[in-house]
């Protein structure tokens, strides 16, 4: 017999359907019935409304959406063999306003996702309110838009850089923002301050805290979820940035990876409509996001974690929740080493001069996002989006299980759709 | 459809659009009384479900009194009323959880919702939507599902013709509305509206989506994407476009129902005149630029370093009716054109197509509301496109000479 259940408060909804063996999944199939036709929307329109409209796809990564968009148009310049100046002010802004949008999303899964998911399973004291993950978002997004202009939706890059030209002021304001997001962190959510969270180097330390993430952390021990949402062990990460390395892992072997090799495929829903395609690197599918970034960069708390408990649910979470800390020091970082004299944009040709294909390529708060584009005088002949919720919330054949469909396997009903969420997933992204 | 859409756009600058802050003081008189007796009638209610009280909330959140007041008077001030009305909005934001609100999303990308229930909290405005989203929004309430259609059926009962509709996305009409269907029985978008719309008191449709259609809707259109006013018939509608929508017009929206029983005075495209009375233009802090000529001639150039206007460089300000330009995003930290970027006229119907991003306005060919054909800016100088036109022509034929001599001397 197949139950239907419905996931919802993801940026829209999925659903899944069970077969059940006994009292545990047998096989899961995943469904998305929204679609807006993003791709055929871009189609013939000139290639700097890409800009515009590819933010719209999510309304909460869409500063992700943006930057693929400006980094596809620029692979495109280069690929005519034009120069592309992009000064280290500018590729700066847009790394810190991307960390931010990172953040937000994090912190809005915590305490939007993760803790009311954990309080069905088990009884939970002393968990706190929505409004502190919507509070440190805030501050966030606040932050972002200083350089932004705005959150959601800002369509502040351009091929060759960024529009805005800080001046101190705004400066000191984002590190204000980012200061006061920072103690919030460390009050509300660590128990510790940032530094020495970020020095630990096993979960021991985190469980001697006494605060949500350690709290959360024992929720996660005493459900078993060390030991439950296996993947393959496989990640990819392609985004070039700061915080993260190019590389496919298979256990802890790493590789280098070519985005030529990414493929995309119809899902198998037999049960319902679905608008999804499933992403495969050479033919294989792999998982995507805050482990997979951590895994790659062999962040040591994360690999010793990975070293016990391997692609379980609970080292997916705690890779995300980490990932947090190490991101707010990173951005950090960058405000104190921004140069503001430098230039913020250098304009290449005009958009009609350009004939090419391009490649843009960002992690996405919840892991790879892909855009490619062909372009011809100016005008988007084609365009394609490959999001994160593609490679890891796919659904095929029970010979040839997603990650999430391997990871809900073998386990009760309500742990399946807990080890959905693990992952994070947004719907509008993936049917986009 | 698109001939009625193009008939709205012709009143877009007719004499409704006007906005009139003065009507004397019999007529504030009048409204006070009625708002006052609605007032104490809401206090003697209780609030269904919903028992969290928002002074207590403020009180968490370190909002004193005075903050609370100060916010209180500068609503009133955007509701378009005497100062004398303030202790009536006051006591209006503290009943918000007397108004019975029921938020639907359709297709979207979860950008209002992001943006008004999550992320810009928590200040007045949004501890106020929280408060009322609480137990009726779809997307943040705890309960999912079977449970979830339960609460909804209730809601919808309970609160029969009195509750507030919000609905955010728009209705992909193609495929017979498979492109979008929600809840158990995979119910289609349009469907979902019809039945839950029949017994509101009014609907709301937020963001351009919800309005216009928005960025689904762009050509060609592919699931044949609507808006809430191209569907809905016989309901009282009121638009809040903006992609994403400002948290405080909505707030304003809301209380001035609480406050009057009644939606606010609409513009020709259903948009509250409080918030849409005003283009961009009228208040932009660059305007002083744009008086003296001074444009940014292209991305990064000397005049995008001084904060130039963005005219030349695509900014749809002068024909963008919003109160962007003083309310701003993010709890008012920054907004579009205080980054250099230009406004996309993200509040206006089609800005997805017609209102290209970087093209310079002049060489879009919009088609303005007024019905003129924009000329190409190099060739003809502008036309009249608002009120602002003539202006715009002016100073942009200034600075094109000034600009046209400097390309000469290069070659």
């Amino acid at each position: 017999m197949i139950t239907k259940q419905l996931i919802e408060q993801i940026e829209g909804e999925a659903t899944v359907h069970f077969t059940m063996n006994g009292n545990t999944v047998d096989f899961a199939t995943v469904a998305f019935p929204h679609f807006r036709g993003m791709e055929r929307i871009l189609q013939g329109k000139n290639a700097l409304d890409a800009l515009v409209i590819t933010p719209r796809v999510c309304g909460i990564c869409g500063h992700a959406h943006l930057m693929a968009s400006v980094r596809a148009l620029e692979s495109a310049y280069v690929h005519m063999s034009q120069d592309i100046q992009l000064s280290t002010k500018a590729q700066m802004i847009r790394e810190f306003t991307l960390l931010m949008e990172i953040v937000q999303n994090h912190y809005k899964w915590i305490y939007l996702t993760l803790i009311p998911e954990l309080g069905k399973l088990m009884p939970l004291s002393n968990m706190s309110t929505p409004l502190k993950g919507a509070f440190a978002a805030s501050l966030a997004s606040k932050a972002l838009a200083s350089f932004s202009g705005q959150w959601p939706h800002s369509s502040y890059m351009l091929p060759g850089g960024v529009t805005c030209d800080p001046t101190h002021m705004e400066r000191i304001k984002a590190q204000s923002y980012l200061r006061e997001l920072i103690a919030f962190f460390e009050n509300e959510t660590l128990g510790i301050d940032l530094e020495t969270f970020l020095s630990f180097e096993s979960c021991k330390e985190i469980r001697s805290l006494s605060s949500d993430i350690s709290r959360i952390e024992q929720s996660l021990l005493s459900l078993g979820m060390h030991e439950k949402g296996f993947a393959y062990d496989r990640f990819v990460v392609f985004g070039n940035h700061g915080f993260s390395v190019p590389s496919k892992m298979k256990q802890t072997r790493s590789y280098s990876v070519k985005s030529k090799y990414v493929s995309i495929k119809d899902s198998y829903s037999p049960q319902e409509k679905t608008f999804a395609k499933n992403a495969l690197y050479k033919n294989d599918y792999y998982e995507t996001g805050p482990l997979a970034r951590a895994m790659t960069n062999s962040v040591p708390i994360i690999r010793n974690i990975h070293r016990r408990f391997k692609d379980s649910a609970y080292s997916r979470v705690v890779a995300r929740i980490f990932e947090i800390a190490s991101l707010l020091q990173h951005a950090l970082e960058l405000l104190k080493l921004m140069e503001l004299s430098e230039t913020s944009l250098t304009m290449p040709e005009p958009i009609h001069t350009l004939t090419a294909e391009g490649i843009g390529i960002v992690e996405a708060p919840r892991g790879v996002l892909i855009h490619k584009v062909s372009i011809e005088e100016g005008l988007i002949r084609n365009y394609e989006i490959i999001t994160p919720t593609q490679w890891n919330i796919g659904s095929d054949t029970k010979e040839s299980l997603t990650p999430v469909q391997l990871a809900m396997q073998g386990v009760t009903q309500e742990e399946a759709l807990f080890i959905f969420r693990t992952f994070d997933v947004c719907s509008v992204c993936t049917t986009h | 459809m698109a001939d009625r859409i193009e008939g709205v756009k012709k009143l877009f600058t007719s004499k409704s659009a006007r906005v009139d802050t003065n009507r004397g003081d019999a007529h504030y008189e009048r409204l006070f009384q009625i708002c006052q007796t609605r007032i104490e009638a809401l206090k003697t209610q209780t609030p269904q479900q919903n028992r969290l009280h928002i002074d207590d909330l403020l009180e968490d959140q370190g909002i004193s009194r005075r903050d609370f007041m100060k916010w209180a008077s500068a609503v009133t001030g955007m509701l378009m009323l005497p100062s004398s009305f303030t202790p009536l909005v006051a006591d209006a934001a503290l009943l918000m959880n007397r108004a019975p609100v029921i938020w639907i999303e359709l297709s979207d990308c979860a950008g209002n919702t992001e943006a008004i229930l999550r992320s810009d909290g928590p200040k007045i405005d949004e501890i106020l939507l929280d408060i009322i989203s609480l137990e009726f929004n779809e997307t943040i309430m705890s309960a999912s599902g079977h449970q979830a259609e339960k609460q909804l059926e209730d809601a919808m009962h309970t609160f029969k013709d009195k509750y507030l509709l919000f609905v955010e996305g728009a209705i992909p009409m193609g495929l017979d509305g498979q492109y979008g269907t929600i809840g158990a029985h995979a119910e289609t978008f349009y469907d979902h509206l019809m039945r839950i719309s029949k017994h509101a008191a009014a609907v709301v449709a937020v963001g351009s989506c919800a309005t216009f259609g928005g960025v689904p809707a762009a050509s060609p259109n592919p699931t044949q994407a609507v808006g809430v006013m191209d569907v809905l018939k016989g309901k009282p509608l009121i638009n809040i476009p903006a992609c994403p929508a400002n948290p405080a017009n909505m707030v304003g929206v809301i209380i001035h129902y609480i406050l009057t029983g009644q939606i606010p005075e609409l513009d020709s495209l259903l948009r509250p005149k409080f918030a849409f009375g005003y283009r961009i233009h009228d208040n932009c802090e660059r305007r002083a630029h744009f008086d003296a000529g001074e444009f940014v001639e292209e991305w990064g150039d000397d005049g995008a370093k001084n904060n130039f206007c963005l005219y030349k460089v695509g900014c749809k300000g002068p024909m963008t009716f919003n109160n962007c330009s003083i309310i701003r995003y993010n709890e008012g930290v920054n907004w579009p054109i205080g980054v250099g970027r230009g406004c996309i006229g993200c509040s206006e119907p089609d800005f997805w197509d017609k209102y290209a991003y970087e093209r310079p306005m002049a060489d879009a060919n919009i088609k303005a509301p007024t019905g003129g054909v924009e000329k190409t800016v190099d060739e003809f100088g502008l036309g009249l496109l608002t009120a602002a036109g003539i202006g715009i022509g002016i100073h942009a034929a200034a600075s094109l000479a000034a600009g046209k001599k400097e390309e000469s001397g290069e070659a």
